[in-house]
């Protein structure tokens, strides 16, 4: 927004000056609310770089390995939160097709031995549009017929995929062979070692929770946060409310793909046994512990999801402790801070800032 | 210029609109009636919320019925609600951009639309504002300055004023007045409040019983003893 | 066609404990507006509960009712004490919460159980009904007739409660408009008990007769309960005769799967297939509607 928008201003008053007073104003306001803007995405950007950066000189490879996954899990949790945040949409295929993305990185890694990034976004254009078929049949009915239609998907896709397996190197369809002969999924060449592994996925995060942020802040998000309001506010305001699910259902599950990939990537191999709809459920609620509404969010529901539990064992602490806390961290979630740990953080740090910002900043946008 | 053709709506048994035909062509039209006289309903018909069982609707030659709500709204019609719809979580100059984002505009416009809008409405100095921090009277001019954008060409507002001081309902009628010279487009108005009526609208549009009472300049309107019997009630 | 017939029977005991899921899980819909996805969770920790007791020498009756009390205390602990925290939220967060519930009752379950599969082995599976339809032999264990028979008969009382009773009439009240019911004068909280411990009992008697019919294992006793979502989902969650026919339908259908060449390894999906089908089924009615 660069043109002067005094141009064509017609105020009501007639004292011209005052209006061309008021009109500067305002103009200074936007530009300044747009800089707070900018500096908060390259702000988000920036601290998930330093976190790739950083980590692989303080932990051990047991500990780079568990926070890659971490961050894998963040790019999936992203998409969760982006469609329960921006929408109120409650998607438990999630994982699935994480599974899926993941599933068509590895044909594609082994069989086709195509680079790394393409397998990457390869197996998240699939889940895209398994995500939008997906979103199709229940988003006009009931939220809650959403919610089963998604549990009903990934429950097939336990089944399938108990069945079937992930591709490790062998030909056909299935690329499954056995025994000794199981390949690790090739890593990119400049991300060989596991640390620079880590950093690599990092990047990705940052490059996935940036395009959601650019969603957010233009049409996308303008359209969403209308959808929101209410039914008759977004239609009167000429939302195609189906398209604008739908593109969020195909932005979601393009995280999720994504995030497979990455997770292929860096566990080398992806077990059939392990994407049951119990997982999809673990990464919603989790997410939602997290926080749906800020970007840190994501990052919390990927250290709750793979993190925590590794620290409890070594704590000697039982995984099913942790399941209880985290059913309890759920309801909590739920009844008392809708926005999670990520928003009673940041509610924290606003409180912090308001306490010493100018008196004209405190009623501006955050 | 809207043109209502023997527009009949039943809901079940209930006819909310029954035979109803109109021409109103005033810049400022009013539309008043008792409570459940079938304003609200024609106003869902003219925006698209409900399909009428029989009959026409035109605006300015353009036959409505034939277009869906979001196309009607792309072609130039914009609503408001009794109850605000101003989104929460956007601010001031993001819920009039929002509108911009589907309906047809020259590129490189919009700014300079939503500025216009939101001074002609007074909130170019509240711009950057969250929608939760607006009061009553910043949501109802905000929903006024959504509809200016996009090169409207019919504002429905229903009940615009509803909970506003004397004052702000005085800022509110010269802001309506001021809409068609603004941006060219028609206003169809529905209030309570016949002070606003009277002083905005040069016809206006009587319903009772889903039935046209009465329809003309709104002085006659208002003097016609009938109107005063079923809606202003005798002194 | 006799050759199907034992898929058939043995997909009758099945489906009947999806049906009977399937209405546990509708009736506590329709009168509290919450879609418990905590129902299997509390089934098997019934389950479990019932284990422990046989295991202990204790009567089969006696474990049989302990497994369906416990069930019955934790829905009703869930209904009174966390599900009014949420009563004015909508109904998809409703429902949603209690998939934190879920994970309570599935961690606690496996943290006091652990988590190696087990067997449910009730006394009742000792004898059986033998007997000839058509040309073909039929063997029912005494535990799968008592489960159909019990499936039966909790079936038809529910639809009786429902139609012939106060509480009934209240029930569907609360189902039609909450709010309007508790302006008449329904007292909300009451009839919401007694919908959460009924539903409750369904739960420890499904969790009970499907950990005998597969195994005794926390998470798949919660995984199994997805077929029942299925049943419910036939029912368009409203009409139990629907739910009931659902059930049993997919129940027979999973078993018939086996027959069919290249599908078997993947006969435990039918239940979502079918689900999925009827959603776009539905979708396509309401459009048109």
């Amino acid at each position: 927004m660069n043109a002067s928008i005094l141009e064509g201003a017609m105020p009501v008053s007639d004292a011209a000056p005052a209006a061309l007073a008021q009109a500067a104003l305002a103009q200074a306001a936007l530009a300044q609310a747009a800089r707070r803007a900018r500096r908060s995405l390259v702000l988000m950007v920036a601290c998930v770089l330093l976190i790739g950066w950083a980590v692989p000189w303080f932990a051990n490879a047991y500990w780079i390995k568990t926070l890659t996954s971490s961050l894998a899990l963040s790019v999936a949790a992203a998409g969760v939160a982006l469609l329960y945040g921006q929408l109120g949409l409650v998607s438990l295929c999630q994982y699935a097709l994480l599974g899926a993305g993941g599933w068509v990185a590895l044909r594609a890694g082994h069989g086709l031995g195509w680079p790394f990034e393409l397998s990457v976004l390869a197996g998240g254009l699939l889940s895209c549009v398994v995500g939008m078929l997906a979103g199709l049949p229940a988003l006009r009915l009931k939220g809650l017929y959403l919610a089963l239609v998604t549990m009903m998907m990934a429950g097939g896709f336990q089944v399938v995929v108990n069945v079937t397996g992930f591709p490790d190197g062998g030909a056909g369809w299935l690329g499954r062979v056995f025994g000794s002969e199981r390949l690790m999924m090739p890593r990119p060449a400049l991300a060989l070692s596991d640390a620079a592994y880590f950093r690599y996925v990092a990047v990705w995060l940052a490059a996935v929770l940036a395009l959601i942020e650019l969603h957010r802040r233009t049409r996308a998000g303008r359209s969403w946060a209308l959808i929101r309001r209410g039914e008759a506010a977004a239609v009167a305001a000429g939302v195609n409310i189906l398209s604008y699910q739908t593109w969020a259902f195909g932005l979601a599950g393009f995280c999720a793909g994504v995030a497979g990939a990455l997770l292929a990537g860096g566990v080398g191999q992806l077990d059939g046994r392990a994407f049951t709809a119990g997982e999809s459920v673990m990464l919603f609620a989790l997410t939602v512990v997290g926080g749906v509404y800020h970007w840190a969010g994501a990052l919390i529901a990927g250290l709750l999801l793979r993190a925590v539990p590794a620290l409890l064992t070594d704590f000697g602490v039982n995984g099913y402790l942790a399941m209880i806390f985290f059913g309890v961290a759920l309801l909590h979630a739920l009844i008392t801070a809708p926005s999670g740990i990520a928003g009673q953080l940041m509610g924290v740090v606003d409180a912090v800032r308001q306490r010493f910002a100018a008196p004209k900043d405190k009623d501006a946008a955050p | 210029m809207i043109r209502v053709d023997d527009l009949t709506v039943a809901f079940g048994g209930v006819k909310a609109i029954d035979a109803l035909s109109a021409q109103l062509d005033a810049p400022v039209c009013g539309l008043i009636g008792p409570n459940g006289a079938g304003k609200t309903t024609l106003v869902n018909v003219l925006s698209g919320l409900v399909s009428p069982s029989a009959g026409r609707v035109a605006v300015d030659g353009a036959d409505l019925l034939g277009l869906k709500p979001i196309a009607r709204v792309r072609f130039g019609l914009r609503r408001s609600f009794q109850t605000e719809q101003v989104v929460e979580d956007l601010s001031v100059w993001d819920n009039v951009r929002a509108l911009l984002d589907h309906v047809p505009h020259a590129r490189g416009e919009a700014a300079s639309q939503v500025a216009r809008a939101l001074s002609h409405t007074g909130l170019l100095d509240v711009a950057t504002v969250m929608g939760h921090r607006l009061n009553l009277f910043q949501r109802r001019m905000l929903e006024l300055a959504k509809s200016l954008v996009g090169a409207p060409k019919l504002l429905l507002l229903d009940e615009p004023g509803a909970g506003l001081t004397e004052q702000e309902a005085g800022v509110l009628r010269r802001t309506i007045g001021a809409v068609h010279a603004f941006c060219g487009a028609q206003v169809l108005l529905i209030d309570h409040d016949v002070d606003l009526i009277a002083a905005t609208c040069t016809q206006t549009l009587v319903l009772d019983f889903g039935r046209r009472l009465a329809l003309g300049p709104t002085r006659e309107v208002l003097d016609d003893p009938a109107v005063r019997k079923a809606y202003l009630g005798t002194e | 066609m006799e050759d199907y017939l034992p898929f058939v029977i043995s997909g009758l005991g099945l489906g009947a404990v999806y049906a009977l899921s399937g209405v546990g899980l509708v009736v506590l819909y329709r009168s509290s507006g919450v879609l418990n996805f905590a129902f299997g969770a509390i089934g098997a920790l019934g389950a479990y509960v019932a284990w422990t007791l046989l295991e202990a020498d204790w009567p089969q009756g006696l474990a049989w009712c302990a497994a369906v009390l416990a069930a019955m205390a934790l829905s009703l602990a869930y209904g009174r004490l966390l599900a009014p925290r949420l009563s004015h939220r909508d109904p998809t967060i409703r429902s949603i919460a209690t998939l934190g519930f879920a994970l309570v009752v599935v961690g606690f379950t496996e943290w006091t159980w652990g988590e190696q599969p087990r067997r449910l082995v009730l006394p009742t599976d000792g004898g059986a009904l033998e007997f000839v339809l058509g040309e073909v032999e039929v063997r029912l264990t005494h535990t799968r007739a008592l489960g159909l028979a019990l499936a039966v008969l909790m079936m038809g009382g529910v639809g009786l409660l429902l139609s012939k009773t106060r509480v009934g009439l209240k029930m569907r009240a609360l189902a039609n408009d909450r709010d309007l019911s508790a302006l008449l004068g329904i007292r909300v909280l009451g009839v919401d008990t007694v919908a959460w411990i009924l539903s409750g009992a369904f739960a420890g008697v499904c969790g009970l007769l499907l950990a005998n019919i597969v195994r005794l294992q926390a998470t798949l006793l919660t995984f199994l309960v997805i077929p029942a979502f299925a049943a419910a989902i036939i029912g368009r969650l409203h009409s139990l005769p629907a739910t009931v026919a659902g059930g049993i339908a997919i129940g027979v259908l999973e078993a018939l799967a086996i027959t069919v060449p290249g599908f078997a390894a993947f006969r435990t999906a039918t239940p979502f297939l079918i689900a999925l089908a009827m959603i776009v089924l539905y979708r396509a009615g309401t459009r048109s509607a």
